[in-house]
Formats: structure tokens, C-alpha cells, sequence
């Protein structure tokens, strides 16, 4: 299982990279391989403000239709448009291809995530 | 886990209802539920709706068309169906084992003397033939696995409105897959009708050890579902303005010349209409096509719009109605 050094982590299997006040907010290669082959991936729009904990995904795979959360709050600024076109890319490279770029309200939101050493364990005991 | 005993035969109640109990954080109990539906085609999540069914058929047949919070390709429902749905705590992401949740229906069908089993990932089949197609959601710790039991659906019926119009439509949207079906009634050895073989599917999940008791919907409860069903499930955004960007063209032949129509449809509006044809115009028909453009994909906008505009000065040689019936045509939904 990936887990990149530099990300932080849900419970949930969503990852989360800081630049700034931007967020990049993707799933993990531990979701990808749950959900097995991806097939739709309904996208926030642009401008949308969420708060920590909202949806700001769905994910139709083979198997099942999942929901994603934004673990933190503020404002989509980007989405990663190629996903509407070729949501396998989420199977292909989780960490590469990110869902939404959200501008933060407050990064004390971040103080909730987990490290990868205590994502990894979470990980561990699922399995 | 819970039996709750659901009477209601009405589509966009019941997806209301399983949605309401899987998102529910107050109520974070196990449920089993059998149902049924009066006539309705059931779409997936990420369907284009209008590329999944035959309209003509939904509408000279009565059925009814709802879009479900599960994936997957459309399904038909009548009074010959049976539909089962578990709604589970699954705080370890249980990798989405449906074989967990089919077990029970093919343990029935074996004290009935039918052999039935998984096939591929979604389906329960009888000598090959699928007669459950299955599907999960999961939202946050809850997972929802629901599936259809065809006891004796109406096979014409469901097959005349699955059958897609001729439309050129194109989509990014999630496509059905089609199957050889069959009901279970057509291998049963002693008659058993559709309510002993409901009495017995909650019997086995019973001796399964899983049930702890039987209840009815609250009023609460029922006041809340019925909110969601009008909100949600009755309304044209989620049954068909909910649909992936698609795109569709319609070509006639009229005596006066060929209309060529184009159009590109995102939630539900007309986000590009073009116009190509060989027929002669006294006005540019880009206009139109501009004009039409934010209107909801939906007959009585459309047939709002177009009342407005001199038509005959696009179409000059076009006999009323005609153009209002290719734009429209196809449409649903009054």
C-alpha cells in the first residue's frame, strides 16, 4: 500500500497536500483498491463552499457508489477535470490525481489529519 | 439487525426511504427490508437517463421512471418483482462483499429446490440466467446493498421499455449492460407465490441469527422520507436534470429539406443547440440555436421557448408543429 511521506490523511482514505493555503484533496490508493475499477466520479463545481466533513465527491466503481468528504473547509478553487473524462486515472495514480483544490478558511482544520505513520496503522488494522 | 416492514409500493418513497436510512446518523441500527414497486424503471446513479429508456414505451405503458443512490445499469420493477435491501454498520470497509448479502436468496431458492449462484460481480443467475442484479453505496461507516428478484416480472414489458430510441445520443455516462433473464416462478417445482417466497427469504435471514425484531416506519419517520421524496426523488432535476453532460443529435428528412439538430445538454440545460440542414431560411438559425441555449432539456420549456419566437422566419416552409416536434421530440416529463 502507497502512502506518500509528505500527505496527510482521513479516516476516511481521503489524503490531503498543503500548499499555502491551498489544499489538494484526493483518495488513497487504499480507497481506489476498496472501491476496485473506478467508473464515475461525480465532481463539486468551482466557487462551491464547503465546510470540514462535507462531501464535495462521489465515486461510482464496479463495486459500489462511495461518497468523499473535504476534510477541510473553504472554498473549491480547481477541480481536476480530467476525471469526468477518464475516472480511471483515480485507479491508476490516487496520490498524482487529485479531486479538488480547495482554499482554506482555517488551517487549524488540518490539526484533525493524520500523519502517514498513523494512517498506515489505521490501514493495518482494517485490513 | 431490524426487519422494517415497508408497504409502500411507491418508487420514489422507497429510494427515499433506503437513502434516509443509510444516512440517518441518529439511527445507526441494521436494517432488512423487502419491497416492491408499482411499474417504474430504475436508473443508476450515473445514467443518462433518456439514453436508457424507450419513451414511447414509458409513456403508452404508464411506467414511471426514478433514478436510484446506487450505481449500475437501469432495472425494470412491476408487481412481479421483489426487491431486497441491507443497510449495515461497516466501520472496516468490508471490501464490498456482496456474497454476504446474496447468500440469503440463494439459500431460499435451495430449500425450494432451485439451485441458483453469483455470477460476475453483480448478479444472481438461475442456469444462466440473471434473475438479481445487485448494487452497493456506501456513505460514510453505512453500506446500503440493495437487489431486484424477478419472481414473475412481465419479461415484454420490461424489455420494450429498456429498449433504447433510436436518438444518437453520446454520454460519459455509466451504460447498462444487457442480460438473459429469467423469474425464479418459471423454475419453482410446487406453486409458491411471491408472498410465501417473501415469508420464506425473511425466514432464512431469521435463522441466519441476523434478525432481532420486526418494526413499522414512525410518523416521524415517514413525515421525514416523504420531505426527501418530494425534494429528491419526484423531481425532474434528480430523475433526469441529474444525468453526465450529454450530447444528442436528431436528423430529419421533411419535404422542404433535412434538419440537422445538435445538442449538448449539461444539468439538464441546453448548454449548445446548432442547427444544420439544406432547407432554405430567411434568418440565421444560430439565433435559434442562442436563443434555446439555458433552457431546461425538458418539453414545456421548450415548447415555452419556442412560442416566443418567429419560427417561421427560420423555417419558412416548415408546417406548424414540426419543428417544435424534432426539438422536442423525445422528451419527457409534463
Amino acid at each position: 500500500m502507497n502512502i506518500p511521506q509528505d500527505l496527510l490523511y482521513t479516516n476516511d482514505h481521503e489524503w490531503v497536500r498543503v500548499d499555502g493555503e491551498q489544499a489538494y484533496v484526493g483518495i488513497t490508493d487504499f480507497a481506489q483498491d476498496n472501491m476496485g475499477d473506478i467508473v464515475y466520479v461525480e465532481m463539486p463545481e468551482i466557487d462551491d463552499e464547503i465546510a470540514a466533513g462535507d462531501q464535495i465527491a462521489v465515486i461510482e466503481s464496479v463495486k459500489a457508489v462511495s461518497s468523499i468528504f473535504c476534510p477541510v473547509g473553504g472554498t473549491i478553487i480547481e477541480i481536476n477535470d480530467a476525471l469526468e473524462s477518464a475516472p480511471e486515472l483515480l485507479n491508476e495514480d490516487p496520490y498524482e490525481n487529485y479531486v479538488a483544490i480547495v482554499k482554506m478558511d482555517n488551517q487549524d482544520d488540518l490539526d484533525q489529519l493524520l500523519s502517514p505513520a498513523a494512517y498506515e496503522k489505521l490501514c493495518a488494522e482494517t485490513n | 439487525m431490524i426487519h422494517l416492514i415497508n408497504p409502500s409500493t411507491d418508487p420514489y418513497f422507497n429510494l427515499a426511504l433506503e437513502e434516509y436510512l443509510l444516512m440517518n446518523e441518529f439511527d445507526l441500527n441494521d436494517y432488512f427490508l423487502l419491497w416492491q414497486d408499482r411499474p417504474v424503471v430504475v436508473v443508476g446513479r450515473n445514467q443518462n437517463t433518456l439514453e436508457e429508456i424507450n419513451l414511447e414505451a414509458i409513456r403508452s405503458q404508464g411506467v414511471e421512471v426514478v433514478r436510484r443512490l446506487s450505481g449500475g445499469g437501469a432495472v425494470y420493477h412491476d408487481e412481479g418483482n421483489l426487491n431486497f435491501t441491507f443497510i449495515v454498520n461497516d466501520e472496516n470497509r468490508s471490501a464490498f462483499d456482496f456474497a454476504r448479502f446474496t447468500e440469503p436468496v440463494i439459500e431460499t431458492l435451495d430449500k425450494m429446490g432451485i439451485k441458483a449462484e453469483n455470477s460476475g460481480r453483480n448478479d444472481i443467475t438461475i442456469a444462466g440466467k440473471k434473475f438479481s442484479g445487485n448494487a452497493q453505496c456506501r456513505f460514510k461507516h453505512r453500506l446500503l446493498h440493495h437487489g431486484t428478484l424477478m419472481f414473475d416480472c412481465r419479461i415484454e414489458d420490461m424489455v420494450k421499455v429498456l429498449n433504447v430510441s433510436p436518438d444518437k445520443i453520446v454520454s460519459k455516462g455509466v451504460k447498462s449492460v444487457r442480460s438473459r433473464v429469467t423469474n425464479i416462478s418459471e423454475h419453482i417445482k410446487q406453486p409458491v407465490s411471491l408472498e410465501q417466497f417473501k415469508d420464506l427469504l425473511v425466514q432464512t435471514v431469521r435463522d441466519g441469527g441476523y434478525l432481532q425484531g420486526d418494526r413499522q416506519l414512525s410518523k416521524s419517520e415517514l413525515l421525514e422520507i416523504n420531505k426527501l421524496r418530494q425534494k429528491k426523488y419526484i423531481s425532474w432535476d434528480w430523475v433526469y436534470g441529474n444525468s453526465p453532460p450529454f450530447n444528442i443529435q436528431r436528423k430529419k428528412t421533411f419535404p422542404w429539406g433535412t434538419v440537422d439538430l445538435r445538442l449538448d445538454i449539461k444539468n439538464g440545460l441546453i448548454e449548445k443547440c446548432k442547427i444544420y440542414g439544406d432547407f432554405f431560411s430567411n434568418r440565421d438559425v444560430t439565433e435559434l440555436g442562442r436563443d434555446l441555449t439555458g433552457t431546461p432539456y425538458r418539453q414545456p420549456d421548450i415548447d415555452h421557448k419556442l412560442a416566443v419566437m418567429d419560427l417561421n422566419s427560420y423555417f419558412p416552409a416548415a408546417n406548424p408543429g414540426e419543428i417544435e416536434g424534432l426539438i422536442g421530440d423525445g422528451l419527457v416529463i409534463k
